[in-house]
């Protein structure tokens, strides 16, 4: 059974910052970092989201405002009731060794959960670039803090860490050390600059794609990438760099509500 | 074998609405074993189709209310150009409009591209508050579509009929005399509804939606088997169909060709390659030769 439901109330929510929240269930969930879940809103709809993090009885995914089915979450209280399906898709394949992680934006909280997991596995050197636009923007500083044996930060306005890019900070970082394995997750744009930088030092990496979709179980169609038809919700959104390379609309196109195809 | 005239190196085909959005997904389908591609229902604007969930899952298959969503004609056919540059297999266009004058023009548009064969969608059952009753329950709106697509199409054309209709024989003979090349049968059938016991909501945004899957096989076969008995048009059969099993009784009840749908979800792409395999296992262990020995073969008891 693929669409497994449970439905459940929000058991809290947190605010991180003035348009991020976190989300927390009580139900077991069994998932590994870079999957996501179907979330539903009864009368209103269903989106997917990335998970944040899972325990023995919990689960819980920060979430960001920016549409009318967020605007309804948000206005919701604890107690109230949602459904949630998954989780699906690929996640990160975790390697041993030394780990570079670069991270933008609000697509952050999954390497939050890859590190607790990397950790967990005892990987010999964590190190973690978190970016964002300015300091407010920035997610779970003191948990990378904790996680990672060294954790850069830079925000675009420099108002904490590094005036620059996470993927400014990559180039600086890799100028002084290797890596067995880099995972990348941010918005597409950072994501395809990081992916130039990690080439350049031939570094194997993982990055976390989204695209539009609607039924999360590989059928409508919605999400797949051209031209070889990676159903992204099934075999994604985790994605390897071999897969990476034969897939022509990183970066450059992607499906809307209709399916109709535009430049990102 | 052939299909309307074309080349297929299997029956089975991709059925309307499942991943069928762009040409890289049919592609795949059709590396993935399928000798046929249907594309989603093209309608002359684009649509959104309706709020997720759009699926829900039930102990004998699935409801579905996608709403018809697709990128419009234009660029669906583009989609499809760019399929048959790359590839080389028989591509169904399927195409949905509001009324004759919009088949009309969708089955016009089509002219004008690589598609091999027209499907009509007149059975959708998940736009009924916009479109009203599905034609494919109107005697009359089934001739007059199909016959005025027929005066302007110039590939065969297939009339997409629903399991919701009283009379399927009746339904079949007036669709052949109004001129169509073959039918597709079944279209989902329903409206179901799961519910989520919880929350007292139906699971489907929507409410309700088609059902599909192996619970509606034997619907299938015994409509199809109905429809063989009183038209002399191939059939290109739906419905429930995930195993090699499944696709032989289904032509031995009358078609010609296999629509495979629901059974990606539950198997993935791998399901062309497997049902392909299990039906030459079949064919061999019973001294079938080909395909076509298999179509309409059923003795009644």
């Amino acid at each position: 059974m693929k669409c497994d439901r449970q439905t459940l109330p929000i058991a809290a929510i947190r605010e991180e910052n003035s348009s991020l929240r976190t989300f927390t269930f009580h139900s077991k969930l069994k998932a590994e970092p870079g999957q996501f879940i179907m979330l539903t809103i009864f009368s209103q709809g269903e989106k997917p989201f990335s998970i944040l993090d899972v325990d023995e009885k919990s689960f819980s995914m920060t979430i960001k405002n920016m549409g009318p089915f967020t605007d309804r979450l948000f206005q919701m209280k604890v107690g109230e009731l949602v459904s949630v399906r998954g989780p699906y898709g690929q996640s990160f394949n975790r390697q041993s060794g030394s780990i570079l992680m670069v991270g933008g934006g609000f697509a952050t909280p999954p390497l939050r959960f890859l590190a607790k997991k990397l950790r967990e596995d005892g990987v010999t050197r964590l190190v973690n670039i978190n970016g964002a636009r300015s300091a407010e923007d920035l997610l779970y500083v003191d948990d990378f803090e904790i996680l990672c044996h060294q954790s850069h930060i830079a925000t675009d306005d420099g108002s904490l860490g590094h005036k620059g890019t996470s993927v400014d900070v990559m180039e600086k970082v890799l100028q002084d050390e290797s890596f067995d394995q880099i995972y990348i997750s941010g918005p597409e744009k950072m994501m395809k600059a990081a992916v130039a930088v990690a080439k350049k030092h031939q570094l194997p990496y993982e990055v976390n794609l989204e695209r539009y979709m609607k039924c999360g179980v590989g059928v409508c169609g919605s999400c797949v990438m051209d031209p070889t038809g990676f159903i992204l919700c099934m075999e994604g959104p985790i994605v390897d760099n071999r897969t990476l390379d034969s897939l022509e609309d990183f970066g450059t196109a992607h499906r809307g509500k209709t399916g109709r195809k535009t430049a990102l | 074998m052939l299909f309307l005239g074309k080349e297929i190196s299997t029956p089975l085909t991709l059925a309307s609405g499942i991943l069928g959005i762009s040409f890289s997904s049919l592609q795949r389908v059709i590396r993935d074993g399928a000798g046929m591609v249907t594309t989603k229902s093209l309608s002359i604007e684009p649509r959104i189709g309706h709020e997720g969930p759009v699926i829900a899952e039930f102990d004998g298959g699935l409801i579905n209310s996608v709403g018809l969503t697709n990128p419009g004609i234009a660029e669906g056919l583009e989609e499809v150009e760019k399929f048959k540059r790359g590839i080389d297999g028989v591509v169904i266009v399927s195409v949905f409009g509001a009324n004759a004058e919009e088949f009309v023009q969708l089955a016009s548009a089509v002219n004008d591209s690589s598609a091999d064969i027209l499907e009509l969608n007149l059975s959708c059952p998940n736009v009924e508050d916009e479109f009203k009753r599905p034609f494919a329950l109107m005697p009359d709106k089934i001739t007059e579509i199909v016959s005025a697509v027929k005066a302007v199409s110039n590939i065969p054309v297939l009339a997409k009929l629903s399991p919701n209709a009283n009379d399927i024989s009746a339904i079949a003979a007036l669709t052949e005399a109004a001129g169509a090349d073959g039918l597709t049968m079944i279209n989902t059938l329903g409206h179901g509804m799961v519910i989520d016991a919880v929350a007292k909501r139906p699971v489907l945004r929507n409410n309700f939606g088609g059902i599909s899957g192996p619970c509606i096989k034997p619907l299938a076969i015994k409509l199809i088997h109905d429809a063989y008995k009183v038209v002399n048009i191939p059939i290109l059969g739906t419905g429930g169909v995930s195993t090699g099993l499944d696709a032989i009784e289904m032509m031995m009840a009358g078609a010609s060709a296999i629509g495979v749908g629901s059974a990606v979800y539950d198997h993935g792409l791998d399901v062309f390659k497997s049902i392909r395999e299990e039906m030459e296992v079949f064919m061999d262990t019973h001294g079938y030769t080909k395909y076509s020995d298999l179509i309409g073969i059923l003795k009644e008891n």
